[in-house]
């Protein structure tokens, strides 16, 4: 059992205000979308929650079964997708995989990476170098990166954008996958993305 | 695309150290490296461009043999330490400028990164030693009587510009107008070692006492300050 | 602003005393002995400005109270101003009894490398242009640099030897007579209390500042 709680949050850029007075609550099985005009703070509201960007009031929270998870720790409880988070371009798609699963601490091995790359359509093009893929296919490398570690918070910056119908099929399936086990927070203006979410928090009001 | 149906796809973890996480990112670094060569290619030119120049206009003969000890320490690290300057931030440069830096703040710990970065460094650091020192010194006929006290000289320098300069690297990433940045913030830091090394150097080649290798100590020291400061320093820069 | 007129008229009163009232020191050439009363408070209040900087950087990071950065700023600004001063009259000195402007003198050196230390310093501030960044990285490099400081200190001595004046001029030294003496406390006095004086302008300037952007900001 997860919570996340956000308390009026704010956020200037020097003297412009993006947006003030942010709360909202999301237990384990909850998702949220964020909405908002493009510039609005959708995706700044997201690097906030992940602890990337320090808002400049108010406070995000995160427990998991009513411990509350230190800042520092952070990162190993939240999967990120963001299209301003880039994967590395040298490498190949299993080379980043791999990348990601040691430094996070997952065990790594060969054959499973395969089976998930086989999931998202990628198999053939595993030991291609990233630099070389469609925007598409590097939307579905970012979406297993942030699965990788079975993060109980998921924050998904527009999940689905550069992908197909089946790779927007497949974000549904993520995203109701986590309703079993976690918090997903959608940052999106698309309507189908929107419609998942449970509630919405509109920025721009 | 179709998750398990426990909704997850990967469950086992191991519990990572932060040496086994510094290390992935050093690998990473390094394939990284060896694929693109942007780091080594500007360092190692910047390197040999100077190295050509001064040889060409000073030549092996131009000085007088009682003042060539210590001159020729001072050339051989003024080039040293600008080519280190040129290429060191690269490895904290790239990922700024690539958009990877986020991902590399959201998947692996602060001081897990600056080690990371600390070895991929040296390892850039070694491979430019390795290849101007042994070439300086053929072009130059630098003779050397105590050829243990300056190759220590040369490791722990090394080690020194490492850990200077590496905490700066992930500075500048992050702030404007990188390329001028990086030289004039760690040139200052970097002194103290710069002297001690030209000292030690000179001492290796004239073979004066070297008992107790004294500026190979106050090198070693500087190195290991300045790695331990920046260890407790950097989470307070990667972190918002 | 008594302190202001306070400190007006006690740096004038010590400036008359020292021209007119202290004879010059026996050993040096005509009235070069007197910037003992102006050389020396200058570099002790940089010394004094670097040291409060690099303290407030640190409760800085600690507390991330922003007033603790704008002590940082302003100290490691004046302190700046003052070592320049330190470096100028110094050369000077040295051009009158050694015959040169310049010659890398342990001091010379030493005093070098702090500007070029805190000249980065302002640089690195002007480089970030978000404001939380820029005081924590400012905080970081201040105390990095300070921990080059030592190994300055030992080194630096063992490759040049030094002509500073260091027994016929130095204030500890019993050689020094009573009345030489009790003008360069007073002159230290008045110069800690000046740089004292500026230090609060500096900072209520700051302060300011931020918070007219502070007020700007809550209109929307």
């Amino acid at each position: 059992m997860c919570t996340l709680k956000v308390t009026g949050i704010g956020k200037y850029f020097s003297t412009t205000l993006l947006f003030k007075d942010i709360s909202f609550e999301l237990n384990s099985g909850d998702v949220v979308a964020i909405t908002g005009w493009n510039g609005s703070g959708k995706s700044t509201m997201l690097r906030i929650i992940a602890g990337l960007v320090r808002p400049s009031a108010g406070r995000v929270e995160m427990f998991c079964d009513n411990k509350p998870i230190p800042k520092k720790s952070r990162r190993q409880y939240v999967g990120m997708v963001a299209p301003a988070l880039a994967l590395y371009d040298e490498l190949t798609a299993l080379e980043n995989m791999e990348f990601f699963c040691r430094v996070r601490g997952v065990a790594y091995d060969r054959k499973s990476c395969f089976n998930i790359l086989e999931r998202v359509d990628l198999v053939k093009h595993a030991e291609k170098i990233c630099g070389t893929f469609s925007s598409g296919m590097k939307q579905r490398l970012k979406l297993v990166q942030a699965l990788i570690h079975n993060p109980p918070f998921l924050l998904l910056d527009e999940p689905g954008c550069n992908l197909d119908s089946r790779g927007i099929k497949s974000v549904k399936n993520i995203i109701s996958d986590q309703r079993t086990c976690g918090i997903t927070v959608i940052a999106s203006n698309e309507k189908r993305e929107v419609d998942y979410a449970d509630s919405i928090v509109n920025l721009s009001e | 695309m179709h998750p398990t149906k426990s909704g997850r796809w990967i469950t086992q973890t191991v519990s990572s150290t932060y040496l086994s996480e510094a290390v992935a990112i050093w690998l990473r670094d390094l394939r990284s490296e060896f694929r693109t060569r942007y780091a080594v290619n500007s360092i190692l030119m910047f390197a040999l461009t100077t190295l050509v120049a001064v040889s060409f206009s000073i030549g092996s003969f131009r000085i007088e043999e009682s003042e060539r000890p210590f001159l020729y320490a001072v050339l051989l690290w003024i080039i040293l330490v600008f080519s280190a300057l040129s290429g060191l931030s690269r490895s904290f440069v790239k990922e700024q400028e690539a958009g990877t830096m986020d991902i590399l703040k959201l998947s692996a710990r602060p001081q897990a990164v600056f080690l990371g970065k600390l070895f991929f460094n040296l390892t850039m650091l070694a491979v430019l030693e390795l290849i101007i020192v042994p070439a300086f010194i053929l072009l130059m006929g630098y003779k050397i009587i105590f050829p243990g006290c300056f190759v220590a000289m040369m490791v722990t320098g090394g080690l020194g510009l490492g850990a200077g300069t590496t905490l700066v690297a992930a500075m500048i990433a992050q702030a404007n107008a990188r390329g001028a940045l990086f030289s004039a913030l760690s040139f200052p830091l970097l002194l103290p070692l710069i002297i001690t090394a030209i000292k030690g150097s000179e001492r290796a080649a004239y073979g004066i006492s070297a008992a107790g290798w004294p500026e190979v100590k106050i090198a070693a020291a500087y190195a290991v300050i300045m790695i331990t400061v920046s260890l407790l320093l950097f989470p307070l820069i990667w972190e918002e | 602003m008594i302190y202001k007129i306070l400190l007006t008229i006690w740096m004038n009163l010590i400036i008359a005393a020292v021209f007119l009232y202290v004879e010059p020191a026996a050993g040096f050439p005509g009235e070069v002995s007197r910037i003992l009363f102006f050389h020396v408070p200058t570099a002790w209040v940089a010394t004094l400005a670097f040291l409060l900087s690099m303290i407030a950087s640190s409760v800085y990071l600690i507390t991330r109270k922003v007033n603790a950065d704008f002590l940082a700023q302003s100290s490691a600004e004046l302190g700046f101003l003052f070592c320049f001063l330190a470096t100028v009259t110094g050369s000077i000195f040295a051009k009158a009894t050694w015959g040169s402007f310049w010659n890398w003198d342990p001091r010379q050196t030493s005093i070098v490398m702090l500007l070029m230390i805190y000249g980065a310093y302002f640089v690195l501030r002007s480089a970030v242009p978000d404001h939380e960044k820029r005081r924590m990285f400012a905080g970081v490099y201040s105390i990095l640099a300070f921990c080059t400081v030592p190994f300055l200190v030992f080194v630096v001595p063992r490759i040049t030897t030094s002509l500073h004046p260091e027994d016929t001029l130095n204030p500890a030294n019993p050689g020094m007579d009573i009345k030489t003496l009790i003008f360069f406390l007073g002159s230290l006095c008045a110069y800690t209390g000046l740089f004292v004086w500026m230090l609060r302008l500096k900072v209520r300037m700051l302060r300011i500042m931020d918070r007219e952007q502070r007020a700007f900001r809550s209109n929307f």
